[in-house]
């Protein structure tokens, strides 16, 4: 039995309880503002470079009633998007001072528009998140952007500058330069941290001021080594599709002999890809990183890289096996369904392929299939 | 016996779709009491399905399509358009039957079912050979993230397929600049793959062909917000469907033309869908796809008209043709403002336009289909309830559906739904002084 990690003790704390934490109340009590970012098309280090705390709107490890919010949005729509406004109708979100979403997915801009309608914030923005990946769809990107700093300055009543944002893209370069050295380690036989603990620091990385979590990052990774944690698990797995932000839903897979290694999901593994671009104008290299830099994601139409880049992963982290775990109502991982598994098959991954509901912890059936997805590795391995 | 049948299946292919329509002009010729217009609705039906099915005999190429299309290019360019939503609709004019099995085969193929029936129907098609051959998919960034499919489904059956990027936002001038520049390069690909270049002088044709079909639709509308309403259920989807899917045609003009002159007749004499008008509707979509029975019945039942849908509207100012000499400047306005794409936007903008839509058709209530399958709808549809009835008075009963697949809600449900509604609106003070205005007004 490893020790628990001390570093990422005290991020649980700092982030704890969810979502007004000690941090979040520390910094609004300093007369700073809190910004609520949704998906991954919004740069934090825009928000940050105006001094505010960027902070990541979603659920997270305790299931929500959603009976208020689907007055508001119907029962076919996402859960993670009735998850968070639930949230926000139980007044938990009430220290953000703004939000800021992108039309990555149509239900997206729903929530957003459904918080305009129903309960406005004194700031609230909207910017659109390119689906092609190429020249064309960076300066798309970049001049939304560009406006999306006028009016995040406007409300500020400051302009954001250059120097300011070139400053933040350093910071967050550092951030996921340590987080990629934390998934580089979990490649090893025996990886040092399970797949609950690797999810813990992904949240973290979006409620925690990104200089603190850089800290306790560099904290962690020494800890790792000074201890020589190792994490023995017969399987290897690895989690792909919706975010996750229920880490009792991976907990309760690792009860099995298992180990999650890897993950391919926008909290996880993109948000340690990549470097923005020191040398070009930091707007311009912002654009460049969030279109270009990252690995293809559900989001982008043209998916072959996204099912190249699952089935790389899978090779790297050496796993036995993937699950797919899809939100109900996800267009977008629901049409690349087909194709993964095809994809998969030929490489020899087996997959096995979950439909839940955002934030609800798996439950027995979901536990059985696992077993059931566990016995069958194991007969190959054997 | 249908081929179909003969094969044990329901679900219907391109001949059976063109013999269907055959048959069914053939009875709407016969049916006593129907606009005139009818068989021009059929015959426009008819010839789009036709254009799609001789295509290549005549040189020409198919695009399987999603919304926000460029129609009048792929027109100049002899490209035929087949809109994929429209042909679920005619599947269910053939055969209502075909779109479950369809649906059925495409949840066998793993796409999950929660996602637009739209889509899964052309996905289970395809899976069985029953979509009719395309040279290319094209889709473009709407509210609708199933445009994901086109893309899917070509690499799985080897269809090139192209995407056009639409900013959210879409009237700034860097969002214009880029959207038209997309249609250039939408151009630049369908030459390399069709080796035909684009005839500018041909495209200026067909965007004042679809100019004109912007117009009249226009003129129709006026006629159509007349009390009694003119415009009987067999012509409703005329003017809609019209837009998506003949912009840029004659056929298109032609068919709007006697419509227009038809609803002018009935405005004139007084003639309307039906003679005690007790209730006018506003549905979600142009026509209850599921059960085209509906509105009839709907009629019969309550005297309730289907006046307006929150579909087949302009967004904002109409008037597209801002310089006859860019047409691909007018196009891409166009494709911004068109009925059909107007719910690419936040569902306050979209409620705003529905309540100055309900004023002017004199509208008693609003039913709004929650498209199972439809992520859009289900986050905007309380918006525009509450809107409706915040800006305008209007109550909304919302139906839980499948806009294509018949075997989702029940008949019975959606009577025993629309009998408690039409009793609560006629009760309803907002509905008595709504009456009353009309029947001043008709007195005078």
């Amino acid at each position: 039995m490893n020790a628990p990690l001390k570093a990422l003790d005290e991020m649980i704390r700092l982030t704890s309880p969810f979502p007004e934490s000690v941090t979040v109340k520390d910094w609004k009590a300093t007369g700073r503002k809190v910004i609520g970012w949704y998906n991954p098309y919004i740069p934090e280090e825009i928000i940050h470079a105006g001094g505010m705390l960027p902070f990541e709107v979603t659920g997270n490890n305790e299931p929500v009633q959603m009976q208020g919010a689907e007055a508001h949005m119907y029962s076919n729509s996402c859960s993670k998007i009735r998850t968070c406004w639930q949230l926000q109708l139980d007044g938990k979100f009430n220290f953000l001072d703004g939000y800021v979403s992108s039309h990555m997915c149509d239900q997206d801009m729903r929530l957003f528009e459904v918080w305009s309608y129903y309960k406005k914030l004194p700031y609230m923005d909207a910017i659109y998140a390119p689906r092609k990946r190429d020249e064309e769809a960076v300066k798309l990107y970049a001049t939304d952007l560009e406006d999306f700093r006028s009016r995040l300055s406007q409300c500020l009543i400051c302009r954001i500058p250059d120097q300011h944002i070139a400053n933040s893209i350093k910071v967050y370069n550092r951030g996921r330069e340590l987080m990629k050295q934390l998934y580089e380690l979990r490649k090893r036989d025996r990886p040092p941290v399970t797949g609950v603990e690797a999810l813990e620091v992904s949240k973290a990385a979006a409620r925690l001021p990104r200089e603190q979590f850089n800290e306790l990052m560099e904290q962690l990774l020494d800890e790792i080594q000074r201890t020589g944690r190792e994490i023995k698990k017969a399987m290897r797995l690895m989690i792909i599709g919706s975010d996750l932000h229920n880490t009792n839903q991976i907990a309760n897979l690792e009860t099995l002999d298992v180990v999650v290694v890897a993950d391919e999901m926008d909290i996880g593994i993109r948000r340690a890809s990549g470097q923005v671009d020191t040398k070009l104008p930091p707007m311009e290299a912002l654009a460049r990183h969030y279109v270009l830099g990252r690995p293809v994601d559900k989001h982008n139409w043209n998916s072959d890289g996204r099912l190249e880049f699952i089935g790389k992963l899978a090779e790297q982290y050496k796993v036995d096996g993937i699950i797919s775990e899809i939100v109900r109502f996800c267009t977008y991982n629901g049409w690349d369904k087909f194709d993964l598994k095809k994809q998969m098959e030929k490489r020899g991954i087996p997959i096995l392929e979950l439909d839940l509901e955002y934030g609800h912890p798996a439950g027995a059936q979901v536990k059985i299939r696992a077993e059931a997805f566990m016995e069958m590795l194991e007969t190959r391995a054997s | 016996m249908s081929d179909s049948k003969a094969n044990g299946t329901n679900m219907v292919g391109l001949e059976e779709i063109r013999a269907g329509l055959k048959k069914a002009t053939e009875m709407v010729k016969q049916a006593p009491g129907l606009m005139k217009s009818t068989v021009g609705y059929m015959d426009m039906v008819t010839t789009y399905v036709e254009r799609i099915a001789t295509a290549h005999d005549e040189g020409k190429w198919v695009a399987s399509h999603g919304t926000q299309q460029p129609l009048e290019i792929l027109e100049a360019m002899d490209v035929r358009g087949l809109f994929n939503e429209f042909w679920g609709v005619v599947l269910n004019l053939t055969n209502i039957d075909s779109v479950p099995e369809a649906l059925s085969v495409s949840a066998s193929t793993s796409t999950p079912t929660e996602v637009c029936s739209f889509f899964r129907n052309m996905d289970g098609l395809m899976h069985a050979g029953k979509w009719p051959r395309s040279d290319f998919f094209l889709y473009a960034t709407s509210c609708c993230d199933n445009v994901k499919a086109f893309h899917t489904l070509g690499r799985r059956y080897g269809v090139p397929s192209f995407g056009l990027e639409r900013s959210y936002f879409p009237y700034t001038t860097h969002a214009m600049e880029h959207w038209k520049n997309e249609y250039k390069r939408l151009i630049a690909w369908l030459e390399e793959k069709t080796g035909k270049k684009l005839d500018y002088d041909r495209l200026k044709e067909t965007v004042r062909l679809s100019h004109r079909l912007t117009e009249l639709h226009l003129e129709i509308d006026k006629l159509v917000a007349h009390v009694p309403c003119p415009m009987s259920p067999e012509c409703y989807s005329g003017p809609l469907l019209a837009i998506r899917l003949l912009p840029g045609t004659q056929k298109g003009v032609d068919y709007l033309t006697d419509l227009r002159d038809e609803l002018q007749d009935r405005v004139n004499k007084g003639i309307g869908a039906i003679k005690d008008e007790r209730f006018r509707v506003m549905w979600s979509s142009f026509t209850p796809f599921f059960d085209p029975t509906l509105f009839n019945r709907m009629q019969e039942k309550y005297g309730a008209v289907n006046v307006c849908d929150m579909l087949s509207h302009w967004r904002g100012d109409p008037h597209w043709m801002l310089d006859p000499d860019d047409p691909l400047g007018n196009v891409a306005y166009r494709t911004v403002l068109a009925p059909g794409n107007c719910q690419y936007s936040n569902g306050v903008d979209v409620a705003t336009n529905l309540s100055d839509k309900a004023r002017r058709f004199k509208v008693d209530g609003a039913i709004f289909n929650n498209n199972f399958g439809c992520k859009t709808g289900a986050g905007y549809g309380p918006i525009i309830k509450d809107e409706l009835l915040r800006q305008v008075n209007v109550p909304t009963l919302t139906l839980d559906c499948d806009v294509i697949d018949h075997t989702f809600i029940s008949k019975a449900e959606v009577e025993s739904q629309m009998d408690s509604f039409f009793e609560m609106v006629e009760t309803s003070k907002a509905y008595k002084e709504r009456r009353a205005e009309i029947n001043k007004t008709a007195s005078l």
